[in-house]
């Protein structure tokens, strides 16, 4: 029984990093109809960024929300300078639908080179701000530590802000009027541009906050979050890609079923999992588990 | 007013049309195969080499073209197609000593029918859906090639074509034998894509493409149609992944990371993914940019840290570049233009 | 450009040639002058290597080629190699055998070295020597950097010269290790699901040594998560001595999320994984180390009593930007050292053949940080074969069990495990080869 619940907890904390990154690309795929590839390069940057800061002041608070502030100016220039030209430009043809996935592709490659470019490819360590020793309870010490707890309740943090920002705010009435249906929400009044450019930098902090949550315990390098990027993709398609719901909850699937397939099944199958969870979960439910049938064909 | 032609003479026009169409299109790909023949002669081993590398791409981005260009579907998983097309092409060859031809025409059946599969999975789904599932794919697939030992784990299994036939002569290199059986392979696989393109199913596809909801009532069967397309698409990818293995004569699962899926994607992009002539500048592209950038790289100096990182930095803004000016592709671009 | 020849005129034509080259070899070389060898020049050695500059296998191992070409630099400050200065050709292969191949190429058919030295990676090395065929066309290659047993094979390989033990011989050694030590405990093992895990099984099997709970891995997949995974398993068993046989990031989160979850072993780390300098750079603290054993060939790069060490030390400093001195350095450096030598006992009339040749018949002799003998002989194409362990202190330094560092040896197949009496030759004067 203890052995379910630990492997439970281990799940929900990485599948709490998958949710963020997931979240991330939901927030972009809402607001401008991108699947985001960059979002991991964004991450990386962001996460470089905090590491200098804490190697220079040795204060992972301090880190923490210049990454945060650095990941959405980043998301944001990326908006500006690529995909509004790129909405322009690349609107019809076949291309259309893949023009913005090579294009952020190609983002990913270019900060990830410029990332090695200034820092090299070594891995670098990042201090913990707080403890990765297990809960101890009596004799017995749990996996689940104080930074699998932080990770968690910085996770429900983010989507709660999210959630009041999206449900309770005018902002988020023309985030979500301007995804709907850009043209009414324009008619409406909605400056529909800057709206999507706010969406792309809550998306660059919520990626932030995935690299530097999850650096710690980890090791960092231009590539150390490409994976993340992988997960990220299949929790948010599990979800459904439209509900921020939808972002943590297949976050958190993909989470689980990973941590009790590498306890109970083999500890070496851990790539095929997320794609077996994947099918599983479209076969079922070809939009996500949070998606509506309107969505899919669009 | 015009005399307008019974009905009966215009189809025999439009089938004389066709019939001289493919007379003219089989005479270039002779004439093609002709001039790379005695190209392979005249150039030196490494181009040769990377002739061989050029057809395999070939082959990969024509796989994308088909499936993304005309049927309007994503892909970013080709590379565990690859990676399927290959192990069932060095395990037939291993184990049952097939003949080269035929372990190619293994390779496509199987990654047929994996696509097949695959397809009828994923044919209810589309846009990021599939590329999420196609993604989960690419990364998940080659590593469970070490979870069988018959699959040779990561140090791989080697796939050995043999030496060129004596007739060839005694200067007939290896590498030149991969040439002829890799562009072989292209030619013969672009020929085979035209005629398909032209046929009923790639009428269909085009119709789809452009406006999936008169094509289906126009009687065209959108899900079989898009699993149609999937499955030939990966039928040809498969045969890429035998052809690349041949040239590296050896199958293992690090052959095939996410990068390579990437890569045939981006090769089809800066082809213009519509027109399936491209995927020779596509391929050409793929292969010269790494070895144009790093000689630029050799040439501006600079750290370690700087020159290695280089050819990343000169190919993905090459990428972004392109998808921001050619979306299309050059020539869609060009023909557009002229039409005008 | 090389070409097949398998006529029986071919043949006839091959073997002439092989008589009258042994012939001729018997000639001093000074008697006449023979058209110069690919890459050679009167002034100039061109030598090539494939490694992962960029991509995730490029941490660690992207540090080798300026290390190796900071050890030429000194030699070609001091002379070169009979006049010649040697210079190293980097390719990056981003760990990929279809780009190994493709910039092998590159290196043989466009650059014009003379040989490949110290080119990483199993399944590329495999790639390279078949599609590559170095064989055939008889380019020297030297010195790779992989622990893969399979290409000990010299007649598959005939130009092919390893110089790493084998994961098969460090698993067998471990393996006699534990049962000397550890009998009767319960026993544990984390490896990599590849060719490198799959070799330590064959090697611990050989050994006769059964674990009671093996965890596997895939490559890549390690983390701070899985690994919570694998130390929940080695928990719920029990396992009391645990033999870590993965990469250093693998071997660094098993470690570190040991130490969380308060689960004490005795862990015994292989020598891949068991860099310290790269587990403090992954975030393993030093007091997780303390205590751990660990295996090698060479001495501990931490080690400045060792000759080798301080004076790769000093080179390290003066020609290689004062970079972090680690296993991948020492490494990297020694094998030039062992490059040089080679290429000295090539002769002043260096040919392909004349190098392979000396390495054959003087290769064991040669000087080399390695606690291990070396092995080269005639057809005989494995470099080092011996490790001896230690337990990390305190500071993160691999210091020998017993005070003393004692080699045990062995082969990749059936062989008895020996301890071995070789003792290294003495650190030439400054450093600089002079056999």
């Amino acid at each position: 029984m203890s052995r379910i619940i630990n492997t439970l907890l281990i799940g929900i904390s990485g599948g709490s990093i998958y949710s963020l990154m997931s979240l991330a690309l939901v927030l972009v795929w809402r607001s401008t109809r991108v699947v985001n590839f960059a979002q991991a390069g964004q991450a990386i940057l962001s996460t470089y960024i905090g590491y200098v800061v804490v190697t220079h002041t040795d204060n992972y608070w301090l880190a923490f929300p210049v990454a945060l502030l650095s990941g959405a100016l980043i998301g944001a220039l990326v908006d500006i300078f690529l995909i509004r030209i790129l909405a322009r430009r690349a609107n019809s043809g076949p291309v259309a639908a893949i023009a913005p996935v090579i294009a952020t592709l190609g983002l990913l490659g270019l900060i990830r080179a410029i990332v090695g470019m200034i820092w090299g490819g070594d891995l670098r360590r990042f201090k913990l701000p707080v403890t990765n020793h297990g809960f101890t309870f009596g004799h017995t010490t749990i996996p689940f530590a104080p930074i699998n707890l932080l990770i968690v309740v910085t996770t429900v943090i983010v989507m709660l802000i999210f959630s009041v920002i999206f449900q309770r705010t005018n902002l988020g009435l023309a985030l979500r009027a301007s995804a709907f249906s850009p043209e009414i929400a324009r008619l409406a009044g909605v400056r529909v541009d800057l709206t999507r450019t706010i969406g792309w930098a809550f998306a660059g902090a919520a990626g932030a906050i995935a690299g530097v949550l999850v650096t710690p315990t980890n090791y960092l390098s231009p590539n150390s979050l490409d994976l993340l990027l992988v997960s990220g993709f299949v929790a948010a398609v599990i979800g459904g890609l439209e509900s921020l719901i939808g972002a943590a909850v297949g976050g958190l699937v993909l989470g689980i079923s990973l941590a009790f397939v590498l306890e109970y099944i083999s500890s070496s199958l851990a790539f095929p999992v997320a794609f077996v969870v994947l099918m599983a979960v479209l076969l079922i439910k070809p939009a996500g588990l949070f998606g509506g049938k309107r969505v899919r064909s669009a | 007013m015009l005399k307008r032609k019974p009905a009966a003479q215009v189809q025999i026009d439009m089938d004389k049309n066709i019939a001289r169409r493919k007379i003219v299109g089989a005479t270039f790909f002779m004439f093609l195969g002709i001039a790379l023949f005695i190209a392979s002669n005249i150039v030196d081993e490494l181009r040769v080499y990377q002739g061989a590398t050029v057809a395999v791409y070939v082959v990969a981005i024509s796989s994308i073209i088909l499936l993304t260009g005309y049927s309007g579907q994503i892909s970013l998983g080709h590379g565990a197609l690859m990676a399927i097309g290959a192990y069932a092409a060095v395990l037939s060859r291993n184990y049952w000593n097939f003949p080269i031809p035929l372990t190619f025409a293994v390779a496509v059946l199987a990654a047929a029918l994996f696509g097949a599969l695959l397809g009828m999975a994923a044919g209810r789904l589309s846009g990021p859906y599939l590329a999420g599932t196609t993604l989960a794919l690419a990364v998940g697939l080659p590593s469970l090639a070490n979870q069988f030992k018959i699959l040779g784990g990561e140090e791989g299994l080697t796939y050995d074509v043999g030496f060129p036939p004596l007739s060839l002569g005694q200067d007939f290199t290896q590498y030149k034998w991969f040439f002829w059986i890799a562009a072989l392979a292209a030619l013969a696989i672009t020929w085979v894509i035209f005629n398909i393109l032209g046929s009923r199913y790639g009428r269909q596809w085009r119709a789809l493409r452009s406006n999936p909801t008169a094509a289906a009532l126009l009687g065209v069967h959108v899900a079989r149609s898009k699993v149609l397309a999937f499955t030939i698409s990966s039928g040809i990818a498969g045969l890429a992944g035998a052809l690349m293995s041949m040239t590296i004569s050896l199958v293992t699962p690090s052959a095939f990371p996410l990068s390579l899926s990437f890569a045939i994607v981006t090769g089809a992009v800066l082809a213009g993914v519509t027109l399936l002539t491209g995927s020779i500048v596509g391929a050409v592209v793929l292969v010269a940019i790494p070895e144009v950038t790093a000689a630029l790289a050799t040439h501006l100096g600079g750290s370690e840290k700087v020159t290695s990182n280089l050819p990343g930095l000169m190919m993905s803004t090459l990428l972004i570049l392109s998808v921001l000016f050619f979306p299309n592709g050059p020539q869609l671009h060009r023909r557009k233009t002229r039409k005008s | 450009m090389f070409a097949l020849r398998r006529t029986k005129r071919g043949v006839l034509a091959s073997a002439t040639l092989a008589v009258s080259a042994l012939a001729l070899s018997a000639i001093p070389a000074q008697a006449f002058s023979v058209h110069a060898e690919t890459g050679v020049t009167a002034t100039q050695i061109k030598l090539g290597i494939t490694i992962p500059l960029t991509g995730s296998a490029a941490p660690g191992y992207s540090k080798i080629p300026s290390a190796m070409q900071a050890y030429f630099n000194y030699v070609n400050d001091n002379g070169g190699v009979y006049g010649r200065k040697i210079s190293l050709v980097v390719k990056d292969d981003a760990y990929l055998p279809t780009l190994a191949v493709a910039k092998t190429n590159e290196l043989i058919l466009k650059d014009k070295v003379f040989a490949v030295v110290g080119a990483l990676g199993t399944a590329n090395n495999k790639a390279v020597a078949k599609s590559v065929n170095l064989g055939r066309r008889g380019i020297p290659d030297l010195f790779l950097n992989t622990g893969y047993s399979g290409f000990a094979d010299a007649k598959k390989y005939p130009t092919t010269f390893s110089l790493f033990p084998s994961y098969i011989m460090e698993a067998k050694i471990m393996g006699q290790y534990i049962k000397e030590n550890f009998a009767g405990k319960k026993l544990g093992l984390i490896y990599q699901d590849d060719d490198f895990g799959t070799d330590a099984l064959v090697g611990f099997k050989q050994a006769g040594v059964k674990f009671d709970v093996s965890v596997p891995y895939a490559s890549g997949s390690q983390s701070a998560q899985s690994a919570q995974g694998w130390i929940g398993k080695l928990k719920a068993a029990g396992a009391e001595v645990v033999v870590m046989f993965g990469v250093t990031t693998a071997s660094g989160a098993a470690l570190a999320t040991a130490a969380a979850m308060a689960y004490k072993a005795q862990w015994i780390l292989g020598s891949v994984g068991g860099d310290a300098t790269t587990l403090k750079a992954v975030g393993v603290p030093a007091y997780v180390l303390t205590g751990a054993m660990g295996a090698s060939f060479l001495p501990a790069p931490t080690d400045t009593t060792d000759e080798y060490v301080k004076f790769f030390q000093g080179i390290n400093t003066k020609y290689n930007g004062d970079a972090v001195f680690d296993n991948n350095v020492l490494v990297a450096m020694n094998t030039a050292m062992m490059t040089v030598q080679a290429l000295r006992a090539g002769g002043k009339n260096l040919t392909h053949a004349s190098v392979m040749s000396a390495l054959e018949n003087s290769g064991s002799s040669f000087a080399s940080a390695s606690l291990s003998p070396i092995n080269y002989a005639s057809g005989v194409h494995v470099g080092y074969s011996g490790y001896w362990f230690g337990t990390y202190n305190s500071a993160g330094e691999l210091k020998p069990n017993g005070g003393a560092y004692s080699v045990y040896t062995t082969d990749s197949g059936a062989g008895a495990i020996v301890k071995s009496t070789f003792k290294r030759p003495a650190l030439p004067a400054n450093g600089l080869p002079t056999n």
